[in-house]
């Protein structure tokens, strides 16, 4: 089905030289000869190391602590512990420029008293080389009393529980009443319920956290490192003591984010030693103080109450779902709210019902990963469909298309979804494409499975989120874009100079993008919430455009013709319709020089702006617009032994319009290992708090063995928000994967297994509960 | 790394030898292959010894022989000198299959076999399939060299006949007959590079109906890497039928005792240990009846 | 504090001496010498970022003391080949897209050039999925570096 009420947006009708074309990236060939410099390959002359004590306990009483004989240790240049440190707290909230008042969030720099959670930090040390911090961290003496703690939700939230945060443990709520659920479940002719649970996630990063800080000589805090978010510089001035123009952060291409590196890592500690020593301070983490050091994802229980008629159209859903935050608040309240949009998936539920909340623990504190809440939404409600259409007698995708939203349709939310809603066709073109079905052989199942989503792309409306671009073109007809966007590994600043090459009929490699500089270049916002090619993209966009017309009218002058006959392509400027009217574009580039034409624009791109929903109902407009794809997959499962292998694995996404096609499956297929390996391997393991996981060994990321080759099957809509059409990519590509494996298994062994991940064992015990042993 | 030891590189055997003599009261000095264990627990600071001996430099520990009787691996053999050599696979498949999926390849060309022997580990790889095999392991002293069964090297967990001044020079094991098969299974909750949850590894030889030399070993399912020995004997000197097989496999899960850990639960351990052992012995017949009726 | 000792090292065929401690790693040497390609993931030998050739074999240069690979020749990615005069490798994975963060392909370059050395140049898929199952990368699901290799395998089977 081709929604036809979807008409291409301003600008699709462009007939691309650069966009939509799979272009090598511009920082490929840095990255493949290893000549790409990481924020952990920058050292300065006089440079100290840091390292972090971790608390070994969840939940205690800090009663001392005495550093002396680690400040005592020849190298050792400086020690922090909550006694030296000012009296200020690190924000958490979501950051960026929006100026909207922060949630009442913040955390400890350094613990003072009480332990939250097993590694939150207790000291900071900085020494000559680390293995002296490191040696200099044994002598920290201190003291922990234990105190009780609550190590899940249900401990949490029962009566008298210690209290972690807030009054009650519960952090965030959220609630939707749209329609009349009682009236729709009266209408059932079936009503199914199930619940479905997920595990503590790790992002995995490769390259961990780290960072490089110098106080310069106008007493600047410069901070070089991986982050996804450069704005943080403000929360780290506030939490150090400085004005916002004092700190500076200047992002490297980052190793890996996948939100992981969303919220403040070591920007404090790394801005506090600077400013204590007074020299560069490095700090960078190891593998070990990565599990420690950084959110991860949430688990959720959720359940869904779901009503059918005969027929297979849903008649209310009733949604219950809890979130461990962890020990501290960070991002859960957002995470939380985006699980709640996405409860019901990319079906039309007129009659919903949603209850969420997020409840604070002492395990670790849980934040952004992509799919944000989204994901794990997913993999309730398309298990649920599945579930539903074996109870109902139904074809799993044929249920799915009878309730698939269509454009103009309300969301969760009551608000009508705008864009194109492509689930039918990425969904029968994903199915379609899983080909021939493979043999069973002795012990050994096949299943397949399919899941669809929605998941939005850009930030909560809101927050009134914008983005800035400066976009010039040099004397030598060269191209420079700068924009403070953090470049993620996904390609990000490789698709403005994209979008720039087009509007400005260069080559790609004519463009330089200067990025991720706080002090220097435009504020685009974080690179999160699939928001950077959307914003950031049509920053660039806009602002390419203002030069473009600005150079085209002048050359129109030149030629005597209208601007709209002129167009630019490899560098040269020509009337469109006898190319052989020309000029180089240098030569136009002079000729605007010498009259005083600008040859640079700065633009700021903002999303729509709303006021937010309405507490009661939770209607409203929560996201400027959403996409919508699926995934398939087949599997192999040995009933005897549980071990689960993936076969084939497709993607089918509309990305609106695909700027690189090949970044678009890049993102494709690494959300799809993401996603393997949440479904299958994944699992951060908490044991009365304590991390019992804290290793590549133990934490079991998919490797080159355990990926088949996913296929990507990319549909362009045009109907994005996006520049030329675009939506996003990056989070979508993740979310449906994960359901869709547990679909194929339990297609494979005729049993669910309801919690994630899935491991040879559960399969095993399923089997053996349900009767269906070997 | 923060770990602090001396090192010495000896270029000779005599001078490595000499050099793990020195143990004694001023703490343990130990000897130091491929490193791919070693660095990890110094790194953990799980072993502190004063000194490492690096055998990197000593000539004539790496290789593989094979003749009419027996297979020898140099003790720094690589474990992909293993995957690498031509005859090994044919002669040998569990040891290679075993060799195949241990860790990931840059390990796996650093890793030592003697190294995977002496970490001690019910996890070690290798060491199912050379126990299958009866395998023989050498170790040589600055006194004194001797030889014996690598069954009864092991001594509990991390427990091994190895004198601190020992260093294991050789790992032999007899070729196997025409007539025999050896085979071996890694059960890991990852498919690539992941420690082992439970490994078996099987071995036998058939004349007229009747098997004989019947070898089970099992990893990760007890504090060492263990011969089922009373499965072994089910099948011994009888025909490999279905319900042998099955009562094989029933023993074999009797004798572990494993444990509960992160990666599985002792009760799912013991079923892998039935249905993995029942599934090797099984085709172990079916190839052996293969060969038979092509021969 | 136990005293340092001079290693002598060809890096990318260039004769380099470091000064080391006998706990030094090869990974910390070498980056100690400059060459920052050569990536810290996890110094337990579980991620395959700090990967180098050592006397032609890949390795993880995290688990090597420094003392103890005295005399060896180490190639880093960027021993492979330069921006103009690229490794088969090197162009494959920039023309198939195979990079995206870039942290792990360093290494993920250097056990597919191990493979190609020392194993077989014409991997099936299995060898391919072996070889590099102990290089971790999180951003691309490997589809991207399978096609590389694939092109690379053929790039050099072309040139004979």
């Amino acid at each position: 089905m081709s929604d036809s009420a979807i008409t291409p947006r301003a600008g699709a009708n462009v007939d691309f030289r650069q966009v939509g074309k799979p272009l090598p990236r511009i920082d490929a060939p840095g990255k493949a000869h290893g000549k790409t410099r990481y924020a952990g390959d920058y050292v300065m002359p006089n440079m100290l190391h840091a390292k972090v004590l971790r608390s070994p306990e969840a939940s205690a009483r800090l009663t001392r602590i005495d550093a002396s004989k680690a400040r005592a240790l020849p190298g050792v240049a400086c020690v922090l512990t909550h006694v030296e440190l000012p009296d200020r707290m690190a924000p958490t909230d979501i950051p960026g420029q929006t100026g909207r008042k922060r949630l009442d969030t913040d955390q400890q720099i350094l613990v003072r008293e009480r332990v939250r959670y097993h590694g939150e930090p207790l000291a900071l040390v900085a020494a000559e080389s680390a293995a002296i911090a490191e040696k200099a961290m044994d002598l920290i003496a201190f003291d922990l009393e234990p105190l009780p703690g609550v190590y899940s939700v249900e401990d949490a939230l029962a009566p008298g529980a210690p209290v972690v945060q807030g009054a009650d443990n519960i952090v965030s709520t959220y609630k939707v009443r749209k329609g009349d659920v009682q009236a729709g479940f009266a209408a059932a002719d079936t009503i199914i319920e199930n619940t479905y649970h997920t595990q503590f996630i790790e992002h995995a990063f490769l390259e961990p956290e780290v960072g490089l800080a110098w106080v310069d000589e106008n007493e600047v805090i410069n901070i070089r490192m991986s982050t996804q978010v450069i704005e943080h510089f403000r929360f780290i001035a506030e939490a150090v003591g400085v004005p916002h123009n004092k700190v500076r952060i200047l992002g490297s291409l980052v190793g890996g984010g996948f939100g992981g590196k969303e919220d403040i890592t070591v920007e404090i500690y790394l801005a506090l030693l600077a400013r204590a020593t007074g020299r560069p301070v490095r700090l960078c983490y190891t593998r070990e103080d990565s599990f420690f050091g950084h959110g991860k994802r949430h688990p959720f229980s959720i359940t869904h109450r779901t009503g059918f008629t005969r027929d297979g159209k849903i008649t209310a859903l009733q949604v219950d779902m809890t979130a461990d935050a962890g020990a501290y608040v960070f991002l859960s309240p957002y995470v939380l709210l985006y699980a709640t949009v996405a409860s019901p998936g990319p079906y039309r539920v007129d009659n919903l019902h949603v209850d969420a909340r997020a409840v604070a623990t002492n395990n670790m504190y849980t934040s952004a990963f992509r799919g944000f809440g989204a994901a794990q939404a997913c993999v309730a409600h398309e298990q649920q469909m599945d579930e539903a259409a074996k109870a109902l007698g139904i074809d799993p995708l044929e249920l799915r298309r009878r309730n698939f939203l269509r454009t103009g349709d309300p969301i969760a939310t009551g608000v009508p979804i705008e864009s194109a809603v492509w689930s039918d066709e990425c969904m029968t073109r994903a199915w379609d494409a899983l080909g021939e079905r493979s043999e069973e052989r002795g012990p050994i199942r096949i299943g397949r499975g399919v899941a669809a989503y929605q998941q939005s792309y850009g930030r909560i409306t809101w927050l009134h989120d914008t983005s800035e671009a400066w976009v010039g073109v040099e004397m030598d007809g060269t191209v420079v874009v700068r924009s403070g966007v953090t470049d993620i590994g996904a390609g990000q600043v490789s698709a403005l100079a994209q979008i720039a090459a087009e509007l400005l009929g260069v080559g790609l490699t004519d463009v330089t993008v200067y990025n991720s500089d706080s002090a220097t270049t435009p504020l685009a916002g974080t690179t999160t919430a699939t928001r950077a090619l959307y914003m950031t993209g049509n920053a660039v966009r806009l602002a390419a455009e203002a030069v473009r017309g600005r150079l085209l009218d002048r050359a129109a002058r030149a030629f005597g013709v209208e601007t709209n006959a002129v167009d630019m392509a490899d560098s040269v400027v020509f009337v469109r319709d006898r190319p052989q009217t020309c000029m180089s574009l240098t030569d136009l580039v002079a000729t605007c020089a010498s009259e005083g034409i600008h040859r640079s624009e700065l633009v700021m791109f903002r999303a729509p702006f709303t006021d937010g929903i309405d507490a009661e109902t939770g209607q409203g407009r929560v996201h400027p617009d959403y996409a919508y794809g699926a995934q398939a997959v087949e599997v192999a499962v040995d009933t005897e032994t549980g071990e689960v292998s993936v076969l084939k694995c497709i993607g089918a996404h509309d990305v609106g319009q695909a700027i690189n096609p090949d970044a678009v499956e890049g993102q494709i297929e690494g959300g799809t290992s993401q996603g393997l390996g949440y479904a299958l391997s994944e699992e951060l393991i908490y044991e009365n708090g304590k991390l019992v996981t804290p290793s590549f060994s133990e934490y079991l990321i998919p490797t080159a063995m355990d990926m088949p080759r996913v296929q990507s099957i990319i549909l362009e809509s045009r109907s994005g928000v996006g520049p030329f059409g675009a939506k996003g990519i990056g989070e979508p590509s993740l979310t449906p994967v994960a359901p869709a494996i547990a679909n194929a298994v339990a297609d494979a062994i005729g049993v669910r297994i309801a919690d994630l991940p899935i491991t040879p064992e559960k399969v095993v015990k399923a089997l053996a509960s349900a009767g269906r042993g070997p | 790394m923060y770990a602090e030891f001396d090192l010495h590189v000896p270029a000779d055997m005599d001078a490595a030898l000499a050099a793990l003599a020195e143990n004694g009261a001023r703490g343990p000095i130990m000897p130091i292959a491929g490193g791919t264990n070693m660095i990890v627990d110094l790194r953990a600071r799980s072993v502190s010894p004063r000194a490492l001996v690096s055998i990197a430099k000593v000539p004539g520990m790496r290789g593989i022989e094979i003749d009419d009787a027996r297979v020898r691996m140099g003790g720094r053999t690589t474990v992909s000198d293993l995957l690498r050599h031509p005859e090994l696979g044919q002669i040998a498949p569990s040891l290679v299959e075993s060799a195949r999926l241990f860790a990931g390849q840059m390990v796996r060309n650093t890793a030592t076999v003697a190294g995977n022997i002496c970490s001690g580990s019910p996890a070690a790889d290798l060491v199912p399939p050379l126990l299958a095999l009866d395998a023989e392991v050498t170790l040589a002293s600055r006194s004194a060299s001797r030889s014996l069964a690598l069954a009864d090297f092991f001594q509990g967990y991390k427990q091994m006949q190895r004198r601190p001044d020992e260093l294991m020079i050789e790992v032999s094991f007899p070729r196997p007959s025409a007539n025999a098969t050896n085979s071996f299974y890694k059960l890991a909750r990852r498919k690539g590079d992941a420690i082992t949850v439970v490994g078996v590894a099987v071995a036998m030889r058939v004349e007229g109906d009747a098997c004989h030399d019947v070898r089970i070993a099992l990893g990760s399912v007890a504090p060492v890497v263990l011969r089922a020995s009373g499965a072994e004997a089910t099948l011994e000197g009888q025909p490999a039928s279905a319900e042998r097989i099955e009562a094989a496999a029933r023993a074999a899960m009797e004798a572990v005792s494993p444990i509960d850990d992160i990666r599985a639960s002792a009760d799912y351990r013991s079923h892998c240990v039935h249905v993995l052992t029942r599934r090797l012995l099984t085709e172990a017949r079916a190839q052996l009846a293969r060969e038979g009726a092509g021969a | 504090m136990k005293d340092a000792k001079i290693i002598r090292l060809t890096v990318n065929g260039r004769e380099r001496e470091v000064g080391a401690l006998p706990n030094e790693t090869l990974l910390e040497s070498l980056r100690g010498l400059g060459y920052f390609e050569v990536k810290s993931g996890c110094e337990k030998g579980d991620c395959g970022a700090c990967a180098v050739l050592l006397d032609g074999e890949a390795v993880d240069s995290c688990l090597l003391l420094t003392w103890t690979v005295e005399g060896a020749s180490i190639t880093t990615v960027s021993g492979l080949g330069s921006v103009d005069e690229p490794h088969p490798l090197h162009k494959a994975f920039i023309d198939r897209g195979a990079a995206q963060c870039g942290y792990c392909t360093p290494g993920l370059i250097i056990a597919a050039k191990s493979m190609f050395d020392n194993d077989t140049r014409e991997p099936s898929e299995d060898d391919m999925r072996l070889a590099l199952s102990g290089n971790l990368c999180r951003c691309t699901g490997y589809t991207k570096v399978f096609d590389a290799i694939d092109e690379a395998a053929r790039i050099m089977r072309e040139r004979g």
